[in-house]
């Protein structure tokens, strides 16, 4: 047998040192009709899994940005270089099919970047967020609900408070300076491979270290994710089929409960491994919060029923998929495995295990 | 990556898993040893479920593999292995006068079959593997019962006297005449419910079919209410694994190795499809009131009360010990339901486990009727 043969039959076992899959380019028919696509970002998370779609698709790509993040990502697309804050030099006197902004959450830098490229493209998609919505106790709402406001419009510190209505804002310029041709899409938590903040990824490598797992609340609970290559790809046909509008865009397609992801997560892997829930007042009282402390969970009281039942039937209807939970999990895991350890002991969310134990015991003494 | 390797990547890709299905991010199988002598293995039987997994993996591994049956089912499994055509019943002419390392019997639920082939065979066979079953336990009422719980008595002289007495109490006495001829040289295993690729019954298959097809979904009883079953495919690479080392004795077959609830299968099922289905889950005395059959209407369920309380729940510190593995739940499910849409149409059409969709809908149509 040869070397690269047997190493291949190696990889169906276990997958060699570094193996990072989700950087390979998904195994799609091309276009009918290749495009122009300028990607603000996209040497990040979302921007890789749109540019490794649209490759795949055979589009043309180019990027923009400042050349700082993962420089060594897609040697062979084209990169702008400049700065969405003061530098779009290299936009000027070029044309483009379709624009997708990843990386703004000041609504000056749309206003900016929108308001130069409305006449050298016809399509501008903002990837905004669900965070928009002003009203979280809203069981399913839809793209017709309303969104937050700043208080001051010219306001630039990005905070828990702000956050919404800059994002919302950034929105509003999108479809003044694009108008027909403007593109809202307002994902919730986008979760896999690359993902820097570990919220979702805490679940996986969570469950894979396996012994006792604290899962929070009522098994029942609702939780809504999206893988993000199923947001990129999608992202990638709203330009193609030129949707236009505002689409929520989270997951799955039928409603999911912790319970559900939980176990679906344990599915994808071998590990030895049990649930205990913790109801939401015990944690509340023993300072273990929703969403930092116990990634993707916000309990559905206190103003945020609705916050995990977001109606994503447009984006559906319009296209919007969703992978198995399984592979979502596996994919996770696989990527965590390839980081340096050091930085998988610095974990940006979940409970630290220490505190999970203390947790635990004192929820079975109570 | 170069172009051709890529390809070769897809082409396999798309063998393992076929247009449409979820593809294989997962590792396959657990990581085994390279194999240190290479056996003579002889397989009575070896083309119906569980066989062909032994099979192919043993010669995966380089073991020589003859396989000896009537020559009737699947005949077109293994064209490169030895054959050897006879009948348990009444002809094991074939079998004289050859010699291997280790036999295994995956078909007998006969007792005097496996007492003709042992004794024919336990002068020139080193060791005898025999597939027994759970079903040879008399009482499931306690929690974490091993090997050593209560069997069923049958009565010896139905050896002789070729009288049944039922599947179980038969099985005992397979063990009893493997054990006769082989002595400390006889490997007994206990499969429970053993599930994969290949499961013409559907007992498991149903779930991962029934996710599948989405919509509002029956789960029965207590979503905490225990399940173990063994993939075929860690039951088949066990047992090779077991024949290199020389292990004898008896072993349960079960897993996975933490308890496992209904509910974390079911919704591990959920998680290799994208199907939109939600699950409703509908009390025991509810179905058992309605003369829903545990285990055949739904299949994996054995609500863990009364006579049936340890039945999902066998203490597995032997099988452990003698280096069972399990894949992930996900493996398995994938794999089952990206078989089944192999099989024709109609056989996917009419399961052989599990209620009818036109029974579900009554069911959960009476059960949000309810008042409750």
């Amino acid at each position: 047998m040869s070397s690269s043969r047997r190493e291949f039959f190696a990889s169906l076992t276990s997958p060699p040192a570094g193996a990072q899959p989700h950087l390979e380019r998904p195994d799609v028919p091309g276009a009918e009709t290749p495009l122009r696509i300028l990607i603000l970002g996209g040497t990040r998370f979302l921007g890789v899994a749109e540019v490794n779609y649209a490759l795949a698709r055979g589009h043309r790509v180019t990027l923009f940005n400042r050349g700082r993040t993962n420089p060594q990502l897609f040697p062979d697309v084209e990169k702008l270089i400049g700065d969405r804050d003061n530098n779009l030099t290299a936009l000027e006197g070029r044309e483009w099919d379709v624009v997708i902004d990843n990386s703004s959450s000041i609504p000056r830098w749309v206003r900016q970047s929108a308001g130069l490229l409305k006449h050298s493209a016809s399509q501008y998609i903002f990837v905004s967020s669900l965070s928009v919505i002003a009203d979280n106790s809203v069981i399913g709402a839809d793209e017709s609900i309303a969104v937050a406001q700043l208080e001051d419009p010219t306001v630039e510190q990005i905070t828990g408070e702000t956050y919404g209505g800059m994002k919302a804002l950034c929105e509003q310029f999108t479809m003044e300076e694009f108008g027909d041709g403007g593109t809202v899409v307002r994902p919730g938590l986008i979760v896999g491979p690359m993902d820097v903040s570990d919220r979702f990824t805490y679940w996986p490598v969570r469950i894979d270290r396996g012994g006792e797992v604290l899962a929070p609340g009522a098994p029942t609970d609702p939780v809504q994710i999206v893988d993000v290559r199923d947001l990129g790809a999608w992202l990638v046909r709203v330009a193609e089929d030129q949707y236009t509008g505002v689409y929520n865009a989270t997951g799955p397609a039928a409603p999911m409960s912790m319970a559900e992801m939980l176990y679906g997560i344990r599915a994808a892997t071998d590990a030895n491994v049990s649930f205990t829930w913790v109801n939401a007042d015990f944690l509340e009282e023993h300072g273990v919060r929703p969403w930092g402390d116990m990634p993707t969970w916000i309990p559905p009281r206190d103003g945020m029923e609705g916050f995990s039942t977001v109606n994503c039937a447009k984006a559906i209807a319009h296209g919007l998929t969703f992978r198995p939970l399984a592979e979502t999990a596996s994919d996770t895991i696989l990527w965590w495995k390839t980081l340096p350890e050091e930085r998988r002991n610095t974990t940006r969310a979940g409970l630290p295990a220490d505190r999970e134990v203390e947790v635990l015991a004192a929820w079975h003494s109570r | 990556m170069t172009t051709s390797r890529r390809g070769f990547l897809q082409i396999a890709a798309a063998g393992v898993a076929g247009a449409g299905m979820l593809r294989s991010p997962f590792a396959h199988a657990p990581a085994w040893p390279p194999t240190a002598a290479p056996l003579r293995i002889l397989v009575l039987g070896g083309t119906g479920f569980i066989g062909p997994h032994m099979v192919r993996y043993a010669l995966q591994r380089g073991h020589t593999v003859t396989i000896f049956n009537r020559g009737r089912s699947n005949t077109h499994l293994f064209p490169e292995v030895e054959r050897l055509i006879g009948d348990r019943e009444n002809d094991l002419e074939t079998l004289r006068g050859r010699a291997w390392d280790v036999v295994i019997d995956n078909s007998a639920s006969v007792p005097w079959w496996v007492r003709d082939s042992a004794q024919l065979l336990k002068d020139s066979v080193d060791r005898y593997l025999f597939t027994s079953t759970r079903s040879t336990y008399s009482d499931f009422s306690q929690v974490g019962m091993n090997e050593d719980g209560p069997q069923h008595d049958p009565d010896p002289s139905g050896v002789d006297e070729r009288r049944s007495q039922g599947y179980g109490p038969n099985k005992v006495l397979c063990e009893r005449e493997a054990r006769r001829a082989f002595g400390d040289r006889s490997l007994i295993v206990r499969p429970g419910l053993i599930v994969g690729p290949g499961d013409n019954t559907d007992r498991f298959s149903y779930w991962p079919i029934r996710v599948d097809r989405g919509g509002e979904m029956l789960c029965p009883g207590d979503p905490e209410n225990p399940v173990m079953f063994i993939d075929v495919r860690d039951l088949a690479e066990w047992y090779i694994h077991m024949l290199e080392n020389g292990t004898v004795g008896t072993y349960n077959a079960l897993g996975p190795e933490a308890p496992l609830s209904f509910a974390e299968m079911i919704y591990g099922c959920r998680a290799v499809t994208s199907a939109e289905v939600s699950f409703t889950w509908v009390d025991t005395d509810f179905l058992l009131e309605r003369e829903m059959r545990p285990y055949s209407d739904f299949p994996c369920w054995m609500p863990a009360r009364g006579a049936r309380a340890g039945f999902q729940r066998f203490d597995l510190t032997r099988p452990l010990a003698a280096g069972l593995k399990y894949r992930p739940l996900a493996v398995t499910a994938r794999d089952t339901l990206n078989w089944h849409k192999t099989r024709p149409a109609e056989r996917q059409a009419r399961l052989r486990s599990g209620i009818t969709a036109e029974k579900e809908a009554e069911l959960l149509a009476e059960w949000h009727a309810q008042d409750r």
